[in-house]
């Protein structure tokens, strides 16, 4: 018997032997155990980012039904002379105006644009309305004027179960 | 239907627990022998089984289905594995399990026992890059593109630690058996 066949012979002797070897089962147990500590891990990962998802969402929701006063810069008002009048004249009585209708705002809303490449299997969600900056309008493709890139602009994120942002369409109100 | 290795590990790696459980079932016999037969220590085989495992639901994210099998990318952590505790151990001081024979009914008789282990402690007295060729070729019956992606060397690489490794060990048999 040639040396290489004498080796490959006594090596296959070896492995013939050893081929009913295997982990112990108490290894498994702890593999899975593992595995199940991991995924758990990972829902609670996900569960918190969902939650901080709908508290922003919350926030910024509230921020825009209480808007802060706006700061006015006061205007310069010219004086004019007084003239001093002999006698009072009687003013003459107002007639009640028609007031006009005030008319609802109307809403516009974009097209929905996906926010991801591959999104996970949608089940459920929820649409939050929030404000974002126009420049967010740039990413998704949609023409923004450069003078207006930092407006503030309304925005629908649709968040999907597992707390991900899917998608987002932008939000403007017709007189 | 029988799923492929990668499939489980595609499944496994969203959550699924049956497909990963399967894998491991399938992958773990492997995993154990090569690390046994890298090191001799049965007690190292589990830690490396585990610890590949684990390190698969890490990483398994990296494994890319063009650039080899799913049990090559396993060898290849669990080589990784065995070759921090070889540099971390001295090979004198590995103790070889006598665990390793295996169950004395599997013997023939007593001349093949002593065979087998002769054999053993030569591939185990191996310098460890042509162990491991030995070991994933000759011993796990891996291909040499298999063993390549292992290892993390050409094919050509392995085929050349095979030829030098199988030539070592029968100096080392043939000088046992003048012995």
């Amino acid at each position: 018997m040639s040396s290489n066949n004498w080796i490959s012979s006594a090596l296959r002797a070896l492995a013939e032997h050893d081929s009913g070897l295997e982990a112990p089962a108490e290894v498994e147990t702890r593999v899975l155990a593992a595995f199940r500590k991991k995924r758990a891990r990972r829902k609670l990962k996900t569960v918190a980012l969902a939650s901080l998802a709908v508290a922003a969402g919350i926030t910024l929701f509230f921020a825009r039904i209480h808007p802060q006063p706006k700061q006015v810069a006061p205007v310069p008002v010219r004086q004019q002379p007084i003239a001093v009048a002999a006698a009072p004249t009687p003013l003459p009585k107002a007639t009640p105006k028609a007031r006009p209708v005030k008319r609802q705002p109307r809403e516009v809303v974009t097209q929905f644009f996906p926010l991801l490449d591959v999104a996970p299997p949608f089940e459920s969600g929820e649409l939050l309305r929030v404000t974002v900056p126009a420049s967010t309008m740039r990413r998704v493709g949609l023409p923004v004027n450069e003078d207006h890139l930092t407006d503030r602009v309304y925005a629908d994120v649709l968040v999907g179960q597992e707390g991900l942002a899917r998608a987002i369409r932008f939000v403007s109100y017709e007189q | 239907m029988i799923l492929t290795d990668a499939a489980l590990l595609e499944q496994a790696l969203t959550g699924a627990e049956d497909a990963f459980t399967a894998l491991y079932r399938r992958r773990q016999g492997g995993v154990y022998r090569f690390a046994l037969q890298m090191t001799g220590s049965t007690a190292i085989a589990e830690d490396v089984t585990q610890e590949a495992f684990l390190a698969l639901l890490l990483h398994g994210t990296r494994y890319d289905e063009a650039r080899g099998t799913v049990a090559s990318f396993l060898y290849g952590i669990a080589r990784n594995l065995v070759l921090r505790r070889l540099d971390r151990r001295a090979w004198a001081e590995l103790e070889i399990d006598d665990e390793c024979a295996g169950p004395e009914d599997l013997l023939e008789d007593l001349t093949r026992r002593e065979s087998i282990e002769q054999v053993r402690q030569a591939v185990l007295s191996l310098p460890p890059v042509f162990r491991e060729a030995v070991v994933l070729c000759d011993l796990q019956d891996s291909s040499y593109e298999e063993a390549a992606m292992a290892l993390g060397c050409p094919v050509g690489t392995v085929r050349s630690r095979l030829n030098r490794g199988r030539a070592m060990l029968a100096r080392k048999l043939r000088g046992a058996a003048v012995v």
